[in-house]
């Protein structure tokens, strides 16, 4: 579904990624773990298409097509959905409001028909509802004054919302109480563990693979894949630390 | 006509653009190419047209809006230049009108054209004007407003090109509220020019809104509030958005006089450059005399948060309407102040149509 082949990228001239390989089939949960500053969120930046982040070499391919040729919004358009590590505060523009145009504006790009305020407004409570997320915050301007967890549900929300083929979840664990990573564990099955689907979970504990159980975990250090393995992989890093595992 | 124009040497003008306006002044008049059934909003109300700063009463129903010469004027250089036929609101003690409309429809050359707004105690109104067409569009409005009295007043300059140049000169009396709110979302040069005093106890003033520019137009607001009785709060709240090589400036400046105690004023001038090659130009003053006050002001100027243009994209809109729904969302704090629904969205209908064509 998504493969990743020797891809090298840079920041500002500094090169982050360089020469990972990865692939994920189709019904496959994958996580990521590593160091701080290893390259995980560039990993996320780079399939989502930030602007910023320059592909330097290598290929990565999503369902066949060549995903670093499109633009983020085409990525999104073709079933990729990024979830941010620090999702971003958006005064003055509403979730509701965000959300709609951003289902509309995908299924515009893959010719299905637009949905009217009220189908919109009913799939977006469902999905509020599911994540025990207040139906009030959908009104609210995105993410503005959200605590860390809710802004982490939020990201669920949209997950939910959109419905993508593959998501990108860059530590969504992280800044969850238990009940909170419950949810969010329950969600990422519910939404996405379907045979015609894939995960890429970036992660740094063991506790979100409780609820989300990996079929392969990687460590990725100094911009590469070093290692992976299967869930014991997880357990072991957890234990034993990156510097031993990795090594 | 020759024109006695202010220059840049004078501190009030360094930003106005006055060879656009003699420009404008100097072309040509031609057929109108909008009717004042197109500017109209689907709101009930007296509606007024002027078409070169002609009164057309085929496409008007004045009401209790009377179409009379305009005997004050003032001593503002172009305000001055408003003499003649205009229009005049004179509300009695506690009456109430609401939504009156004033479509300006300019074809060519120059237009002058002077009003008053007389609001007896406790008496409402409130008023929506379009500049639409082309040409030097010039006007002269003075307020007054007693004990109690209310004024929304909602001004949107679409000119296609040309110039408008508008002066107001309000006076606020006790307990009474003024509030303005501009947008300019066309294609012509401005100047947004006010001088708002606050002479009763417990005054409220308000002028502010959105300058939107593009390609190499030029728009500019300079406003005066001046509390001279204690009690009074003002707002200005100003957003600038510049794109190519436009340039909007806004000059705000609150005086408070040394009665003025605890007077309340807020002022916010915000600009967006949507092109490293725009530019925005913001002056906040204050100049406070008495010691019991509160002041906020802000000014800043900035571009598009990357971070958050990349968020909404990575959900699928794209580029420009990201781009739309973020400039939307900046300009949206001005326009809000419109009290009237319909009004408030037919403001920012204008401002999007800016945005799509702009983006
Ligand atoms: N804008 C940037 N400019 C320069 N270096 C950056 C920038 N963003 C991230 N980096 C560097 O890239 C490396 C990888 O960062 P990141 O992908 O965020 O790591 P991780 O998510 O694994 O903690 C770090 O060394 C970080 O300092
Ligand atoms: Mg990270």
């Amino acid at each position: 579904m998504l493969k990743i082949e020797k891809l090298h990228a840079a920041i500002d001239g500094k090169e982050i990624l360089k020469g990972l390989d990865l692939e994920v089939k189709a019904g496959e949960v994958h996580a990521i773990m590593g160091p701080n500053g290893a390259g995980k969120s560039t990993l996320g930046y780079v399939l989502g298409g930030r602007p910023e982040y320059e592909v330097t070499g290598g290929s990565a391919t999503f369902r066949g097509e060549d995903l670093l040729d499109m633009e983020a919004h085409e990525r999104a358009a073709a079933g990729l959905f990024l979830g941010f590590q620090y999702p971003v505060e958006i005064p003055g523009i509403s979730n509701v409001q965000f959300l709609r145009e951003a289902l509309n504006s995908q299924r515009k790009a893959r010719g299905e028909a637009p949905l009217s305020g009220a189908e919109f407004l009913k799939l977006a409570r469902a999905q509020a509802d599911a994540l025990g997320m207040d139906q009030e915050m959908l009104k609210r301007p995105v993410n503005v004054g959200f605590s860390g967890g809710e802004k982490k549900r939020n990201e669920m929300v949209q997950m939910g919302i959109l419905d993508p083929k593959f998501a990108i979840l860059d530590e969504t664990d992280s800044g969850l109480d238990i009940d909170a990573l419950k949810a969010v564990g329950e969600g990422i099955n519910r939404i996405m563990r379907k045979p015609d689907k894939g995960v890429l979970l970036i992660t740094h504990y063991q506790r979100l693979l409780d609820y989300v159980e990996p079929d392969v975990v990687h460590v990725l250090a100094d911009g590469r894949i070093v290692k992976s393995g299967g869930p014991e992989l997880a357990v072991e890093l957890e234990r034993e630390g990156y510097g031993t595992v990795a090594a | 006509m020759t024109l006695d124009l202010p220059t840049k040497r004078q501190e009030a003008w360094k930003w106005s653009d006055m060879a656009a306006l003699e420009a404008a002044a100097q072309s040509e008049r031609a057929a109108p190419d909008v009717a004042p059934a197109d500017l109209f909003l689907d709101i009930d109300g007296p509606r007024l047209a002027f078409v070169d700063g002609v009164f057309d009463p085929t496409h008007s129903r004045p009401g209790p809006v009377n179409v009379t010469a305009i005997g004050e004027s003032s001593g503002h250089p172009l305000g001055k230049l408003a003499a003649g036929e205009g229009w005049l609101v004179r509300l009695e003690k506690g009456a109430a009108v609401t939504s009156i409309q004033i479509v300006h429809i300019g074809t060519g050359a120059d237009n002058h054209v002077p009003a008053r707004i007389e609001l007896a105690e406790d008496a409402t109104a409130s008023l929506v004007e379009t500049y639409a067409g082309t040409g030097w569009a010039n006007r002269l409005t003075q307020i007054s407003l007693a004990r109690g009295a209310r004024l929304m007043r909602s001004v949107r300059l679409l000119q296609k090109s040309g110039f408008v140049s508008i002066r107001d000169e309000a006076d606020v009396g006790e307990a009474a509220s003024l509030v303005s709110v501009f947008l300019g979302a066309g294609g012509m040069g401005s100047r947004i020019d006010g001088e708002i005093r606050t002479s009763g106890i417990g005054a409220y003033a308000e002028m502010g809104g959105a300058l939107l520019t593009e390609g190499d137009q030029r728009q500019e607001a300079a406003v005066v509030v001046d509390h001279a009785m204690p009690e009074g709060s003002s707002r200005q709240i100003w957003r600038a958005v510049a794109a190519d090589t436009s340039t909007a400036s806004l000059a705000a400046r609150v005086e408070v006089k040394r009665h003025a105690q605890q007077t309340d004023g807020e002022q916010s001038l915000r600009g967006l450059l949507l092109d490293r090659t725009a530019q925005v130009n913001l002056k906040p003053e204050l100049e406070i005399f008495a010691d019991d006050v509160k002041c906020a002001h802000g000014a800043t100027v900035g571009e598009l948060d990357q971070r958050a243009l990349f968020y909404l994209e990575s959900r699928g809109l794209t580029p420009a309407r990201a781009r739309a729904l973020m400039t939307r969302a900046f300009v949206a704090d001005a326009l809000d102040r419109i009290g009237e629904e319909a009004v408030r969205e037919a403001f920012a209908a204008d401002a999007s149509r800016w945005l799509e064509v702009a983006l």
